[in-house]
């Protein structure tokens, strides 16, 4: 009996769980709040599938094609505003959710147009710039309130199991788009960029009109994800959502996780949702510094986030394994 | 307004273009020769406030000696900086993700450090300087403005002439120019690099020091200089170093003058919006136009 055909069906055992995991991940999810599990925990949980969300986002984006922003707390922001707006206007929140990813889509465009023309770190650098001109315009905007904020009064019983499945399904929508977008050619061709632009055009990818679209489904989701967080906050000001903080969160998750690959986001988002609630309520600063750490060390060591550290882990384990079926 | 009050806010934007200088020739130096975009460089700016006001207060030294000495003590905490993360930032031909994301972190790590050190609140340099002013007539100078002014002239001056006069400027310049044939040359790359690093870093220590004498700051101190510098950089045309002033000066006129326009709560969306036409416009910089021009000439 050779090795091959012995690890064969414990591969396909593998495979099986690797497509089933998720599934499984999400039932579990899905029947959480059943059981008692607590207001703050379900707050967590939900919490933690937004930033999931805005996390897959931007790995859209910076990921898939290469093209890092700091300037994703925009579409969050403008989703939140546009939610909360229209909700206090009468509209169903779900409609308003559309409209956030409507809005945050033009703002897509907006700032896509001209700088999709620079490259690499050009691109990322001007997000910067664009990023904090929002900020200090919705500071100074009259009707949402400026600086001091804009409250959100809807006239509906707060029901947080609502929110919790609103919460998973956003999360559980932008992993389908991000195995979509992987899967299809569009990123193939988001790929090809990310690996070189020229070839990419060379071989018949519109490098401009890719990052384009990329950019716009990136910002469509997270403007929902910033919609469906302002109307669990009730509460949102421009120092809050458009804060350059939050478009370092959302650049840090993919980063943590590993950038470029499906599951790799949702780690990130994953671990940075629960350690955010647990860690910077009590240690602001400390929680901060240990992201800067941990960027540095896996730009420097491990440049495929926490999946790559997993990999390799599994390799370990594999070799090992195959290590001992050798001697014989 | 008078004619007077037009030169009044001329003599600010000029004071102040001579500060932005300082500020974003550290960046320029390393990216030139490294291309990196040191976003760490907002953290050594507010390290650079932290220290001068630290020796100011405890060691009662003169904050003008408080930033003389800040430049040599960077100098080492930029060489060793370059030589912990040295396999993170190589020498290459054009900026890459990876380096800067790496600057990132680093300036993540500082600024937090500095929150721990120093706490949130606002710290402020005063000397007997601080609100004195000279005056000419109608004409008022602040004292402080001044001094910080020339001190930044002065450090830019000794940085043309160390570029311009010495072996180690020479290999700087040639290294911005082309990294292979300095290879053949026989310049060591990596050791040039990390001095200059360290030099990007003395200037950035420097600059903070300047600035905190100008400004109260806080930890989270050099962000809005971070994205000036940038905007310097690129009106200045990203490798050239009589760009800088070039740059320095246009942000600092827009930013002065924009007051007569502009209500200044939208003031710090003018540079940021300046930072992205220029990026869009004029890759290449004033200076790159210039250049153009010459060359058609």
């Amino acid at each position: 009996m050779s090795p091959k055909t012995e690890t064969a069906p414990e591969s396909l055992a593998l495979r099986v769980l690797r497509a089933g995991m998720p599934l499984l991940l999400l039932a579990v999810l899905l029947l959480l709040p059943l059981g008692d599990i607590g207001a703050n925990r379900t707050k967590v949980l939900f919490l933690t599938f937004v930033w999931i969300c805005a996390s897959v986002a931007w790995n859209i984006l910076g990921g898939f094609a290469g093209q890092a922003s700091f300037g994703f707390a925009v579409f969050y922001g403008l989703g939140a505003y546009t939610s909360a707006v229209a909700i206090n206007g009468g509209i169903n929140p779900y409609l308003t959710y559309a409209l956030a990813a409507a809005v945050a889509t033009l703002a897509s465009l907006f700032i896509g147009l001209p700088t999709f023309r620079l490259r690499g770190p050009y691109f990322a650098i001007a997000t910067i710039g664009v990023s904090e001109a929002v900020r200090v315009i919705m500071t100074n905007l009259g009707f949402t309130g400026g600086a001091s904020g804009y409250r959100i009064t809807e006239h509906v019983p707060f029901r947080q199991t609502e929110h919790y499945y609103t919460g998973l399904a956003l999360a559980a929508l932008a992993v389908a788009a991000s195995i979509l977008i992987r899967r299809s050619r569009f990123g193939l061709g988001l790929r090809a960029i990310r690996d070189d632009q020229e070839a990419a055009a060379d071989s018949g990818v519109n490098p401009y009109a890719s990052k384009l679209a990329a950019h716009a489904v990136a910002a469509a989701l997270t403007g929902v994800a910033g919609g469906v967080y302002a109307r669990y906050a009730a509460f949102i000001s421009p120092d809050g959502v458009f804060a350059f903080q939050r478009s370092v969160s959302i650049l840090l998750m993919p980063i943590i996780g590993g950038v470029n690959t499906i599951w790799g986001p949702v780690l990130g988002g994953g671990v940075y949702g629960v350690v955010e609630e647990e860690l910077s309520a009590r240690f602001p600063e400390f929680h901060l510094l240990l992201y800067g750490v941990l960027v540095i060390l896996i730009i420097l060591f491990e440049p495929g986030g926490l999946m790559g550290l997993l990999g390799r882990l599994r390799r370990l384990i594999l070799r090992r394994r195959v290590g001992a079926w050798q001697p014989s | 307004m008078t004619f007077t009050d037009y030169l009044n806010l001329l003599i600010s934007a000029v004071l102040l273009a001579g500060t932005y200088a300082a500020v974003a020739v550290g960046m320029t130096v390393i990216y030139g020769v490294m291309k990196i975009v040191n976003l760490a460089h907002a953290g050594f700016l507010m390290l650079g406030a932290y220290f001068v006001y630290e020796v100011h207060e405890r060691a009662g030294l003169h904050p003008l000696l408080g930033v003389a000495l800040a430049f040599p003590a960077f100098y080492l905490l930029g060489m060793a900086v370059h030589w912990a993360l040295g396999r993170g930032i190589p020498v290459s031909d054009e900026p890459t993700l990876a380096s800067l994301l790496l600057m990132f972190g680093l300036w993540l790590v500082l600024q937090n450090l500095g929150y721990l050190v120093w706490g949130t609140s606002d710290r402020a340099i005063l000397t007997p300087m601080t609100f004195a002013t000279l005056r000419y007539g109608e004409i008022t100078i602040p004292k402080i403005g001044l001094v910080v002014f020339v001190s930044a002239v002065v450090s830019l001056v000794a940085l043309e002439f160390v570029l311009h006069k010495t072996w180690f400027g020479r290999s700087v310049r040639a290294l911005i120019q082309n990294r292979y044939a300095c290879r053949i040359v026989g310049v060591h790359v990596q050791r040039t690099a990390r001095m200059t690093f360290g030099l990007g870093i003395a200037f950035a220590g420097t600059a903070g020091g300047l600035l905190a004498l100008l400004f109260p700051f806080s930890p989270d101190f050099g962000r809005p200089f971070l994205l000036r510098s940038f905007v310097i950089i690129v009106l200045g045309g990203l490798e050239s170093f009589s760009g800088v002033f070039l740059g320095a000066l246009i942000l600092a006129l827009v930013e002065t003058f924009s007051i007569l326009a502009i209500p200044s709560s939208y003031q710090p969306a003018i540079s940021f919006s300046l930072l992205v036409v220029a990026l869009i416009v004029l890759p290449g910089g004033v200076a790159g136009i210039l250049a153009r021009k010459r060359r058609l000439a």
